[in-house]
């Protein structure tokens, strides 16, 4: 079965990379694809800073579900948000809710207890392929989420599954435990990991894949390696220095490319490096390179 | 606004910069002047311990690298759970309670994972090292931007956790010998309500654990909280000075400007900005037109000089900015770990003179 069914078929979609690989710009170029073939497509970006309005030529969320083209939506999230919107739908009361919510214990709690705020993240994701969605997006069929670069995209994924063994009981370890069994589901629930073909990005990845595998049992659906350079000509003692930098670049993006495949068997988009700067236009070519690698399976 | 004359250089940036390596490449040139040096790296790439030529014993303890420096360099590598456990060793009053925390079911899920705890310890490792003032400087390599504002801030957040009252609820004793709340035979009928509340909101086996931490872990927190004040006086000291490294691709200037801003702003040192990883220009512009992949290759060279070029407008002349080429090869030993060190002091020569 070819790639495009299982991305055809999930719900939601992990994209987790290390900072500065391309990973918001191929998140976008993902997101239209899957618009383009007839899919409602909602991006979720979680990192402070918004990004994805300006790769996508819109208006910036600020929170909102913001249309960026047809059946594509885009929306930047605040996980604190969503806790505090936690707080108050539980507590009900509105003066307990103020105090609650201005008290050093539950700011200090909700910032450092670990997958939380992730859980939360993946909680809002769930609501809305399940139809629970605000009126401007009732039902997306996909919900890919940008996850921030900070760490190993493993500590996102295994979150839920954290929260739930640690607090096994009440109404979030319920919500945690429902969360982690969605993304249990390989039906519903896969990532996308994004690297370049460099040294340290791809020992990340390898890495990444090991501790999938141990933790989650399970694997990318894809892994998308950005940024590659061209094929070079033979080296000669007359070559400047761009052209002798040109040359060792792709002798390392093909050795790491070598060693990615060695330790992943499946599928692997290569991206060719642009010489464009990043913006819709960008997000359009690697999308271009998306769709031709998805053809050639 | 020179590394060379500060005891503390701390290396920050994004992620993917080259930071680590730059990092190590600035400690080697240190010792090669005849300064005792220290390198301390978090999560260091495997090829960076082989290019310093240290095992793991590195992240044991503060380790010699085998170089025939003028000075002594030495290196040490970041774990924060080792850090951690290390801590516990050191500070817990007995063994009865050291077996306690290190036995927790909550110290030991959630050591690893709680938010902080390994910018938390790293600052603990500056602490000591620094305290023990066997080097001349210490260069500190820090994880990507976003979490070396973390690691920046951990230790005020630690201070502001240790006073914000959460402690003084989790220190009283609120379960008896049988685990049971204390509340339930006090207040009886209500404490028996509060308790299965408290039983399904999060289970009170888990508020058990905390307990039983948070109360093992009592004696150390007046210490945890000196030490942290130290460490927030430390990283603010004219002693201290910040290096920002940067990559030259277009997001990236944008990106430095405001890290170099949050952290004037927060009142630390800002020395040099590091443009690193620089495309040459084409040197022979006829072969532009020769292929797609010279095409590409002139126009990264030309969009990462642009890019230095508008950083150094936007900062302005008063602050030193170093451009670093991208090099065909990174360092793999300690000799072109030195040749990028001097790469980056001739670099800073150059600018420090213009100033």
């Amino acid at each position: 079965m070819g790639i495009l069914n299982r991305l055809d078929k999930l719900q939601l979609l992990v994209v987790t990379g290390k900072g500065g690989v391309g990973k918001s710009t191929v998140t976008a170029a993902l997101g239209a694809h899957l618009a383009n073939r007839g899919r409602k497509v909602l991006l979720i970006e979680v990192d402070p800073r918004e990004n994805l309005h300006q790769l996508l030529d819109t208006p910036p969320s600020g929170g909102e579900i913001v249309e960026a083209a047809a059946n594509l939506w885009i929306q930047h999230i605040d996980p604190r948000e969503l806790l505090d919107d936690l707080v108050r739908e539980k507590l009900k009361v509105g003066a307990l809710v103020r105090k609650v919510l201005a008290s050093p214990v539950h700011l200090h709690f909700t910032e450092g207890a670990p997958g939380l705020k992730q859980t939360a993240v993946f909680g809002r994701a769930l609501r809305m392929v399940e139809g629970h969605g605000p009126k401007e997006l009732r039902r997306p069929d996909v919900v890919i989420l940008d996850a921030p670069a900070s760490g190993h995209g493993i500590a996102w994924m295994a979150a839920p599954q954290l929260v739930s063994e640690v607090i096994s009981s009440g109404p979030i370890g319920k919500m945690a435990a429902e969360i982690a069994t969605f993304l249990a589901d390989r039906e519903r629930f896969g990532s996308i990991v994004v690297t370049t073909a460099e040294e340290m990005p791809v020992q990340e990845v390898l890495e990444l894949l090991d501790a999938m595998s141990t933790r989650l049992d399970r694997r990318p659906e894809l892994v998308v390696v950005n940024s590659i350079y061209p094929e070079a000509p033979e080296a000669r003692a007359t070559d400047d220095d761009a052209t002798r930098l040109w040359i060792r670049r792709r002798q390392v993006n093909e050795a790491e490319l070598a060693r990615l495949s060695a330790g992943f068997d499946g599928p692997v988009a290569e991206i060719p490096l642009e010489p464009i700067d990043a913006g819709p236009v960008l997000v359009g070519v690697v999308g271009e390179h998306l769709t031709e690698a998805f053809e050639d399976g | 606004m020179d590394p060379r004359t500060h005891s503390l250089v701390i290396v920050v940036g994004s992620g993917g910069v080259g930071k680590t390596t730059l990092a190590a490449a600035m400690a080697a040139s240190s010792a090669s002047a005849g300064d005792n040096t220290l390198v301390m790296t978090f999560d260091p790439s495997l090829r960076l311990k082989d290019t310093l030529g240290v095992g793991l014993e590195a992240a044991e303890s503060v380790t010699r690298v085998k170089a025939d420096t003028a000075g002594a360099l030495h290196a040490s590598l970041l774990d924060a759970r080792r850090t951690f456990d290390g801590l516990i060793d050191r500070y817990a009053p007995d063994e009865e309670a050291r077996q306690r925390i290190l036995t927790n079911r909550f110290y030991d899920r959630l050591s690893a994972n709680l938010a902080g705890v390994l910018e938390y310890m790293a600052s603990e490792r500056l602490f000591e090292v620094a305290h023990e003032g066997n080097h001349d400087r210490i260069v500190l390599d820090t994880p990507p931007t976003r979490q070396a504002l973390d690691f920046l801030g951990a230790p005020a957040r630690i201070v502001g956790f240790l006073d914000s009252g959460a402690l003084r609820i989790a220190l009283k004793p609120w379960f008896d010998k049988e685990g049971k709340l204390k509340a339930t035979s006090r207040l009886g009928i209500v404490g028996r309500n509060v308790e299965g509340f408290l039983d399904r909101m999060v289970g009170l086996e888990l508020l058990r654990d905390m307990a039983d931490f948070f109360r093992a872990f009592a004696p150390l927190y007046e210490g945890f909280r000196e030490r942290a004040l130290e460490v927030h006086d430390l990283l603010r000291s004219p002693e201290t000075l910040f290096v920002l490294v940067s990559g030259p691709g277009e997001g990236r200037v944008a990106d430095t400007l405001f890290f170099a801003r949050r952290l004037t702003d927060a009142g630390y040192n800002l020395g040099p900005i590091v443009i690193n990883r620089v495309h040459p220009i084409l040197e022979d512009p006829n072969l532009e037109t020769e292929s797609e992949g010279h095409r590409l290759l002139a126009w990264l060279g030309k969009r990462d000089h642009r890019a230095v070029a508008e950083l150094r407008d936007l900062v302005g002349e008063s602050h030193p900015v170093i451009e670093i080429p991208f090099l065909p090869d990174e360092p793999t030993d300690l000799k072109s770990l030195r040749a990028l060190g001097e790469m980056f002091e001739s670099g800073l020569d150059e600018a420090l003179e213009k100033l």
